[in-house]
């Protein structure tokens, strides 16, 4: 078990390259992991979160970089460091014929040390469980039963790749609580996820991922400053031309429109909503669902990208 | 080695409860074997009266002999394979050398037609039967040539035909001798019954039909078990949720074949317990030369099945290439019927197919027949096979979805 005090960094990556053909799925990428936290990618499908992933969790080679974890530099993850990580796949699949109990005492096999088949069952709450065959549990206690078979060698290193995709918000909360006891038991966990409130509920650190690269990193909270003062005003207006918002981008820091949906960046609100209702009212125009927020990571992305994370 | 048993005993479950596997590794094969038993062992059997037999006259009529017993002897058994005037089934479907085959050649088929059950008897007159009749008739006492009934004991069908040829022979060897004046019952034509099997053992249709359905187990059990298992393992991502472990693929794959060999461990057992109880069998496989050769066709059609996993790119494209092996190398490897007497092209697939010398190994092993091959060819082929695939199999097989 780790130090939860600890702020040495558990893992470090540098300069992380790796290639498919002509497409830098991962190109150059460095970041480090402090013990006892939660380290989120964020980025949308290809950014090349899950390749980092892979190759962190040593299913790829990288074609060049360095990764240092528990105090080794690695070319690639060994089977001590694997002794000591535990991974929750994207789309994690058993054996559908296999029970509950068998598929995580066939996991506690694969490791030297192990913790037992009731505790892990107990810690995922699928004890009642324990003798229902895989192919009858639910999406949830699937993915459940996913998050426990990766923890079931009490690892110090957890990656969770997109644990909640899915899952209904009932099964998304109770990932959360697992993640977050595990954060509060010092465990150090790498997360992705398209989730913006996933990740700024969850996070103590967030590198944001586009195109193989790291265009940002830091805390959910100082990600969203640098945004500054701005609020966020959304709404969906129909179809609109880009001249159409003309009179809107004439009074506020920028507009991006997403098909019916309107973002409207601002520094100075009252202004802009003058502007925005005189403009609705001139076109008549109704401006359903609006609502005025303070910006997320998401806003970070569209700020930093132009596009929206889940494009 | 905790990790290889526990792969190994989810192998076993997981084939045991998913109900396509078991169809294949354990009722498919015992349905087999039980309908093969009920059709092939009774052939002729109560009810129809209607034998197969063969005859070989091997007896020459001597120049001015006052008369020709041998002839006598097969016109009853001709008159008898004649359609009576109603139009009824004749008594036999009898089956007599062509001309100019050679009577060596024509006793051994027809006594392996016997042995496999496609033959009630064989009815062999020797040469020198009529001499030794009239010799008998001129003076009692003297040695008498016998007439040889070859049959299938473990056969219900053959032991009737024979008991009727006895029956006939008797009656013809009555006529005779009431007409000569000379009967008396130590006189009557001796009649000797051979087992078709040879060395004196009795070798039934199920004994024969057991060690190639076993073989047939194992074979459908890896070329359809393997590519079925590690294909949709790999296609669900299951596989890879093991890579991320400390499991290595090496000890995946011996805790992923121990799990097969048990599965046929216990398909051999299932087999030989039905074979022994419900047919009657009495072949023994207890010796190292048979369990040798049922280890040998285990990992051969491991192999094979690990050879359909590494070129089939789906779990769906698997079994349809399994299924397409499958026909020709079960049929033409003489688990069920002899493979001689095939054109030319089926015959080279016989020659390639390792079940060929699988079978025959197995089946001289435990005495069931006597072998053609030399012994260190029926081990040589099935191991090339083993090397080519494993060959084929470590460069092509992959172990994780593709990307």
């Amino acid at each position: 078990m780790t130090n939860a005090t600890s702020t040495q960094a558990l893992m470090r990556v540098s300069d992380l390259v790796k290639h498919y053909g002509e497409v830098h799925a991962v190109d150059g990428i460095s970041f480090s992991i402090p013990r006892a936290s939660v380290f989120t990618l964020l980025g949308p499908n290809g950014a090349g979160k899950t390749t980092t992933l892979e190759i962190l969790e040593g299913i790829r080679d990288p074609d060049g970089g360095e990764i240092e974890v528990f105090g080794s530099r690695l070319r690639r993850v060994t089977r001590d460091v694997k002794e000591r990580m535990g991974v929750l796949l994207q789309d994690a699949n058993f054996e559908p014929y296999l029970r509950v109990r068998e598929v995580v005492g066939l996991f506690c096999s694969f490791f030297r040390s192990h913790l037992s088949v009731d505790e892990i069952l107990e810690r995922v709450a699928l004890k009642e469980k324990a003798n229902a065959y895989m192919k009858t549990l639910s999406g949830g206690q699937q993915q459940r039963l996913a998050v426990g078979v990766a923890l079931v060698n009490d690892p110090d290193l957890v990656f969770l790749d997109e644990p909640t995709t899915g899952l209904d918000p009932q099964a998304r909360r109770n990932i959360w609580s697992i993640v977050t006891d595990l954060k509060v038991e010092g465990k150090t966990i790498i997360l992705t996820t398209h989730y913006m409130e996933e990740a700024e509920a969850l996070s103590d650190h967030v590198c944001i991922m586009d195109h193989g690269r790291i265009i940002a990193e830091g805390s959910p909270r100082e990600l969203a400053a640098r945004l500054g003062r701005e609020t966020i005003i959304e709404f969906t207006a129909g179809d609109l031309d880009a001249a159409a918002l003309q009179p809107i981008a004439d009074h506020c820091k920028s507009v991006y429109q997403d098909g019916e949906l309107i973002t409207v960046e601002t520094e100075d609100l009252v202004p802009t909503m003058e502007a925005l209702l005189a403009w609705a009212k001139d076109r008549g125009t109704p401006l359903s669902n609006l609502i005025v927020r303070q910006p997320n990571l998401e806003d970070v992305f569209l700020s930093l990208t132009g596009r929206r994370l889940r494009e | 080695m905790k990790e290889i048993l526990s792969i190994a005993r989810a192998q076993i479950l997981t084939s045991l409860r998913e109900r396509v596997s078991l169809f294949w590794f354990l009722i498919f094969p015992v349905f087999l074997f039980i309908v093969l038993n009920l059709i092939f062992s009774n052939i002729g059997q109560e009810g129809q009266m209607h034998f197969s037999i063969a005859l070989l006259n091997e007896d020459t009529p001597v120049a001015g002999a006052p008369a020709d017993f041998s002839g006598i002897v097969a016109q009853a058994f001709e008159h008898a394979a004649t359609k009576s005037p109603e139009g009824g089934q004749p008594l036999f479907d009898l089956t007599q050398p062509e001309a100019g085959e050679a009577a060596k050649a024509f006793v051994a088929r027809e006594r392996d037609a016997v042995r496999l059950g496609r033959l009630s008897a064989l009815i062999v007159i020797p040469a020198g039967f009529n001499q030794s009749l009239l010799t008998r008739l001129a003076t009692p006492g003297a040695p008498r040539a016998a007439i040889t009934v070859y049959q299938n004991h473990g056969n219900t069908g053959s032991e009737m035909a024979a008991a009727i040829i006895g029956q006939m022979i008797a009656g013809i060897d009555r006529e005779i001798l009431t007409k000569a004046g000379k009967f008396t019952q130590d006189d009557a034509i001796p009649v000797v019954t051979s087992w078709a099997g040879g060395e004196q053992q009795e070798i039934s249709y199920t004994d024969f039909l057991l060690p190639g359905i076993i073989l047939m187990g194992f074979f459908v059990t890896g070329l359809f078990g393997v590519p079925g298992s590690i294909l949709f393992a790999r296609d669900q991502r299951i596989l890879r949720g093991y890579w991320v472990t400390p499991l290595t693929v090496p000890r995946y794959l011996a805790g992923f074949t121990l799990g097969q060999l048990a599965l046929c461990l216990l398909q051999f057992v299932v087999l030989l317990l039905l074979g022994r109880f419900a047919f009657g069998a009495s072949v023994g496989f207890a010796q190292p030369l048979p369990a040798f050769y049922l280890l040998l066709s285990a990992l051969t059609f491991l192999a094979f099945g690990f050879l359909i996993a590494s070129v089939a790119k789906t779990a769906d494209a698997g079994m349809a290439l399994a299924n397409v092996i499958n026909i020709p190398m079960m049929f033409l490897g003489g688990l069920f019927f002899p493979t001689s007497g095939l054109p030319l092209a089926l015959r080279v697939i016989v020659w390639i197919n390792p079940i060929t010398y699988l079978a025959e190994g197995l089946r001289s092993g435990v005495g069931v027949q006597t072998g053609t091959l030399p012994t260190p060819l029926t081990v040589a082929v099935p191991v090339a096979w083993i090397g080519a695939c494993a060959l084929v199999a470590s460069r092509r097989l992959r172990w994780d979805v593709a990307r």
